[in-house]
């Protein structure tokens, strides 16, 4: 039975994955990655769940594609870093099971630490095929195609949606999904599974990664041949001798902006790598230039660029290596003035607004109000600023400690980096007390490993452990922490201290709405030789609250307007956004309607002001 | 025809339920729909917004592009002004009357701006809208987090392509039972703001 729904790209992306017949799903929660792993859960035979890193969920997704059956490993680009050793093996032995990566990219940053193109690591580093949507409804039927090419052809397949086919929305068709899936089963097959620096007499004593190579590098021509036939990829009829290519998104830029245009330009869809190369060759014929629009990275541009070298084609390719902007996402303004200076014969009429004559303030993300993050980054705030301390940040709900007010953590790069950073200023002999922030989730994803090194060299760090029992920076997905899978199966959460105890690290526990307990704490890690771990223990505030459980005895919360200095100690150090201050009246107020009663700030101020 | 709505506002003031009211009216009009979506700082008071793009022909992209938008909802005075470039100045635009201050006005690091000097810009900018108390009717029904069925209400009586009965009906039937009858009084009386 078909029925349609108005959908989010990431639940069309899930869909099709399960119409497929996919056994296994795994994935670490990312933006904008991240509904596709919960869109999943549900269906029975089907195991769905979240690793504690995206290394774990790809290798676990192959091991159960040796097995025979489909499996989807789901990750945002900084997790398709992350398994980049793992890919650049499995891309030499092949898949039994349909696998299909999804590597989700964030042109823009919107939701990310960095901007990158994995289509790069996929494709041009580990040789795998990719197909990039244009928009939810084609991503659906891709990754069920990209399940059976997967088969077919014995690899990984990688469908690459950017944030705009992520959470975009459309009406998607919902189909049956298979009443069976497929049993599993397994068979050794050393020679493809083993990989090692083996001869391989039958090769003339060859070692076996080159032999792999070898394979892999074959099977790029039945891929390419492939990609020929693919519905993905065609072309539409234009006039004129500048022709237009778009991939992914591009292409749907390119036809949001051809109503401004007063002519057709041709146009070639190219949503797969490799490329189709005789649709590209035929497209070409007789055009004198071209201008390839592509997420993020002059990628596509620069494979047209060698085919046409090769094939001895004159013809001129522009694109995002600095003709189009060469970083950002693409918009209908960078498409028309791209197409405007590319096609001078081609009329543009560019939608034009009038100015906005008014200053627009920018509104940064920060802690919810009432988060128990608040009262261990105050306790932080005040400490480091007596031991002129340095904190080096990680990734989650925490980082917003980074931005004004507070500016408390001096770095923020990627999942763990807080705690070897933070090591190796320790070892630079700056002097100062050096802090690393974590939070649980990114403390298992990998943020363990940098605590393990610290006390195996017993390295003088202060570590402090965020354990709000749950990834909620996402959503709040559960993790080795929480005592609960995704499914919601009871599980054993890990016990820090313990952990702490075995690796020879002096710990201390601490209450975050305790602001005193955590600076006393904090003022003994300063003063203890060798790594130290404060566990900032609570569960997180918004999800409690949601489960209707409580974190702390709400109550009302006051300021004594006689008493307030106008010091603003609790803006500054504090940051709750339910506190302002009046320039004018030179007093700080809490704003009812806003405020939780968490009655943190009655600590924070130092005047007694608030009760 | 072609309507493309903006929605914009500051996380947990019910943008998306007000954009999936919108797109199944149009879907169940068997029109075109698609639309976008920025989530993640929702819960963390920054600032969301939603596209809705309906049309009774092909559409491609999911984001709304500067002067496009036929119509601007503003759940919030800034968050208006952040998106007012997306509305088509022949367009219509629909504000709440309601301020929620950034972490730096708090901190008195940053201006808001003056409402006066806001609603100046605004219709300079665009002479065609209104401005709604949704929230502080929302609060006299009980509940600021109504704030957005109020402006579904408005939105409906303010442009005809909305037909009431339909929406009224979708907006019962998207609400959860405990707030279904709580949520048609808000949407009521949102349509009796527009005078």
């Amino acid at each position: 039975m078909k029925e349609k729904k108005y959908v989010m790209g990431n639940t069309a992306i899930a869909r099709g994955a399960l119409e497929a017949g996919v056994r296994v799903v795994a994935g670490y929660p990312g933006t904008p990655a991240t509904e596709i792993v919960d869109e999943c859960l549900g269906v029975p035979g089907v195991h769905v769940e979240w690793a504690n890193n995206e290394k774990v969920a790809f290798e676990l997704c192959t091991g159960a594609s040796l097995c025979h059956v489909r499996a989807l490993p789901v990750m945002k680009h900084n997790g398709t870093n992350y398994v980049t050793d793992f890919l650049m093996h499995v891309n030499f032995t092949g898949v039994r099971g349909g696998l299909v990566l999804i590597s989700a990219d964030d042109p823009g940053g919107l939701s990310s630490q960095n901007e990158e193109d994995t289509r790069i690591l996929v494709h041009q580093y580990a040789h795998l095929p990719i197909f990039d949507p244009s928009n939810p409804a084609e991503a659906k039927a891709m990754i069920k195609e990209a399940f059976d090419l997967s088969e077919k052809t014995e690899l990984v397949f990688c469908l690459r949606p950017v944030t705009r086919v992520c959470h975009a929305r459309g009406i998607i068709e919902f189909e049956d999904l298979p009443a069976n899936l497929p049993a599993a089963h397994y068979e050794p097959d050393r020679e493809r599974f083993i990989m090692s620096a083996v001869e391989m007499p039958q090769f003339g004593g060859i070692k076996k990664p080159q032999i792999r190579h070898r394979w892999l590098n074959e099977k790029q021509a039945v891929l390419e041949k492939m990609m020929e036939e693919s519905p993905y990829n065609w072309i539409e009829k234009g006039t004129g001798k500048v022709g237009l290519i778009g991939c992914g998104m591009g292409y749907t830029w390119i036809k949001e902006a051809e109503p401004f245009l007063s002519g057709k330009l041709p146009l070639l869809k190219c949503n797969t790598l490799p490329l189709p190369r005789k649709k590209l060759l035929k497209f070409v014929k007789g055009l004198e230039r071209v201008v390839i629009f592509e997420e993020t990275e002059p990628f596509v541009e620069g494979l047209c660029k060698r085919i046409f070298q090769e094939e001895k084609i004159k013809v001129e390719v522009l694109g995002r290596s600095g003709f189009l902007p060469s970083d950002g996402e693409l918009s209908l303004a960078a498409v028309l003035e791209g197409i405007e200076k590319a096609a001078p014969k081609v009329k543009v009429k560019k939608p034009k607004t009038p100015a906005l004559d008014i200053h627009v303030p920018i509104r940064t993300r920060t802690q919810c109000v009432g988060c128990n993050y608040r009262g261990i980054l105050n306790a932080l705030k005040q400490t480091v600023r007596k031991h002129k301390g340095i904190v080096a940040g990680d990734i989650g709900c925490h980082d917003a400690g980074s931005f004004r007010p507070l500016e408390l953590q001096s770095t923020i790069y990627c999942m763990g980096s807080s705690v070897p950073m933070a090591s190796g200023m320790v070892l630079s002999g700056v002097n100062r007390p050096v802090f690393a922030f974590i939070g649980d989730s990114t403390f298992y994803h990998n943020g363990i490993l940098g605590m393990i090194n610290a006390a195996n060299n017993k390295i003088n760090v202060n570590v402090i452990l965020g354990e709000n029992t749950v990834t909620a920076m996402t959503g709040f997905q559960p993790h080795p922490g929480t005592g609960m899978t995704l499914a919601g199966e009871k599980t054993t959460p890990i016990n820090v201290p313990k952990l702490a105890e075995s690796m020879g690290v002096s710990y201390r526990v601490v209450n975050p709405y305790d602001i005193k307990q955590c600076k006393e704490a904090l003022e003994a890690a300063v003063k203890e030789e060798g790594p130290s771990l404060i566990v900032s223990s609570m569960p997180c505030y918004l999800l409690s609250t949601r489960q209707g459980k409580k974190v702390f005895e709400a109550r009302e919360v006051k300021v004594d307007a006689e008493k307030c200095t106008g010091c603003q100690i609790c803006i500054n150090d504090f940051g709750c956004p339910a506190i302002s201050f009046d320039k004018k009246k030179k007093k700080v107020s809490i704003d009812p309607m806003l405020c939780v009663g968490c009655a943190l700030c009655i600590d924070v101020c130092q005047k007694g002001a608030i009760s | 025809m072609k309507m493309d709505v903006v929605i914009s506002g500051v996380g947990g003031q019910g943008n998306i339920f007000a954009s999936l009211v919108i797109s199944e009216y149009a879907m169940n009009k068997n029109l075109t729909v698609i639309g976008a979506e920025t989530i993640g700082a929702a819960q963390r008071g920054g600032a969301v917004v939603s596209h809705i793009r309906i049309a009774d022909g092909e559409i491609f992209s999911p984001i709304i592009s500067r002067g496009q938008a036929d119509l601007l909802i503003g759940m919030e005075y800034v968050e208006l002004l952040r998106h007012m470039r997306l509305l088509n100045p022949k367009g219509t635009y629909l504000l709440n009357a309601m301020k929620i201050p950034t972490v730096l006005n708090n901190m008195a690091l940053d201006e808001y701006p003056e409402t006066e000097d806001i609603l100046k810009a605004v219709r300079k900018y665009c002479p065609n809208g209104h401005v709604v108390e949704a929230s502080a009717a929302a609060r006299k029904l009980g509940n600021i987090q109504m704030t957005n069925v109020v402006m579904l209400g408005a939105l409906t009586k303010v442009v005809p392509f909305f037909e009431y009965r339909e929406m009224k009906l979708l907006v019962t039937s998207n609400s959860p039972t405990r707030f279904k009858e709580a949520n048609v009084k808000g949407f009521e009386e949102g349509y009796q703001l527009i005078k």
